[in-house]
């Protein structure tokens, strides 16, 4: 599609929890294992109160301060899968916050990891339709305030933060094809229950995040290399042609097997989640950004996005960086 | 096909989940070895995984299986040894 992703920026809440952070709450937890495994060293906690929209907001203005015109924007989608309110849709708030025009299209995606993929998907075809002209994804994630301190699941992995990247148009093919897809039977093994008959019959706690690891982890692995292939099958492109990879920022364990499994040099792949930790949808456009920021992505390289995880849902595309 | 003896995977087992030589046998379960616990259990997928060439992937019950002995019963139901 003849868009392009014209600047990216993000937040992560100051507060800063490590391993230390987690012996505290559990003296019985060998944090040597978990961080070798999970490859996860900080997290980014957000603060009492602040929201989802607050950190979108905070991302949104960075994107602002580096010279993009508000006026110009007439869209916004908010993906996030940790609302300020069951209603009214997240954006609407954002729009109001960030001073956009009332010609602005706003409206949330409840997608988790693979959001970002489809959020992107959607802004192109909206912009390649002439329905909009200049719009902004915003990922925004809360997802600590579902786990609880003793959850050595999910605890050791998930991180709050927030990314806002402007999308337009261009007179180059640079983003796309996109392969989308969705497995809803697995939808129990990664979920927070909020009614009450849901937890009776599941057994799973209230508001809680509940992750079954293996079943998610085989997920991943059987899905993402099909996922992968799928897309340059489409594209006619070959891991070859790919200068960059940059997967969802699960963790060490699930990453590690997705290089194995596609048979991936580890110098094409980019990773930030040791010191990120696992920032949900916004994990892929916080790694292109430190992948930008670090030097190893040049004007005209090929980018392969991969996104997958709650739902089951996944999504990948190709970037041509410009 | 080639086909995996039980005696690789046992030291694969073995070695994911970082136990001493010797030490993993037929009668090992999740209840009764504190070292396979979720992460541990995620180890032992990947490296199966990774002998059998991608094959355990696509295998839903491994996600849930609790012992060796129905490790062992499940790849041979599905013709892995």
């Amino acid at each position: 599609m003849k868009v392009r992703i014209k600047s990216i920026e993000y937040y992560l809440p100051p507060k800063i929890e490590n391993g230390n952070s987690l012996i505290k709450d559990n003296p019985d937890w060998c944090i040597e294992d978990i961080e070798k495994k999970t490859g996860i060293k900080t997290r980014h906690i957000s603060a009492p109160g602040q929201t989802v929209t607050d950190m979108a907001a905070l991302a949104s203005e960075k994107l602002f301060d580096s010279g993009v015109d508000k006026k110009s924007i007439d869209s916004i989608i908010l993906v996030t899968q940790s609302p300020d309110y069951v209603l009214p849709t997240s954006s609407c708030i954002l729009q109001d916050r960030l001073g956009l025009t009332k010609a602005c299209v706003a409206y949330d995606v409840n997608l988790g990891c693979s959001g970002f993929i489809y959020a992107l998907a959607i802004e192109s075809a909206l912009i390649e339709s002439h329905l909009i002209n200049r719009g902004i994804i915003v990922c925004s994630e809360k997802y600590t305030q579902y786990i609880d301190k003793s959850d050595r699941t999910c605890r050791p992995l998930f991180s709050d933060g927030a990314s806002a990247l402007l999308v337009e148009p261009c007179e180059d093919d640079n983003i796309g094809p996109f392969e989308l897809g969705t497995d809803g039977s697995g939808f129990g093994n990664l979920i927070v229950t909020v009614d009450k008959t849901q937890t009776a019959e599941t057994g799973m706690p209230r508001n809680r995040l509940y992750m079954d690891g293996a079943k998610v982890f085989m997920f991943t692995m059987d899905r993402v290399p099909k996922c992968a292939n799928a897309l340059l099958d489409k594209s006619g492109k070959t891991f070859d042609d790919i200068d960059l990879f940059i997967f969802h920022q699960a963790s060490k364990f699930v990453l590690d097997n997705i290089v194995r499994r596609l048979k991936l040099p580890e110098e094409k792949v980019f990773v930030n989640y040791p010191q990120v930790g696992n920032t949900v949808s916004a994990s892929i456009p916080i790694a292109l950004k430190d992948a930008i920021n670090e030097g190893r992505v040049k004007r005209g390289d090929q980018i392969m996005l991969v996104g997958f995880g709650v739902g089951y849902s996944w999504g990948a595309c190709l970037v041509r960086w410009q | 096909m080639v086909k995996i003896s039980e005696k690789k995977i046992l030291e694969t087992i073995e070695k994911a989940l970082e136990l001493k030589k010797g030490f993993l046998t037929l009668d090992t379960t999740r209840g009764n070895e504190p070292k396979w616990d979720s992460l541990g259990h995620i180890s032992v997928l990947s490296s199966l995984d990774d002998i059998f060439d991608g094959r355990i992937a696509g295998i839903e019950e491994m996600g849930t299986v609790k012992s060796v002995r129905k490790i062992l019963w499940i790849l041979e139901k599905n013709s892995l040894v």
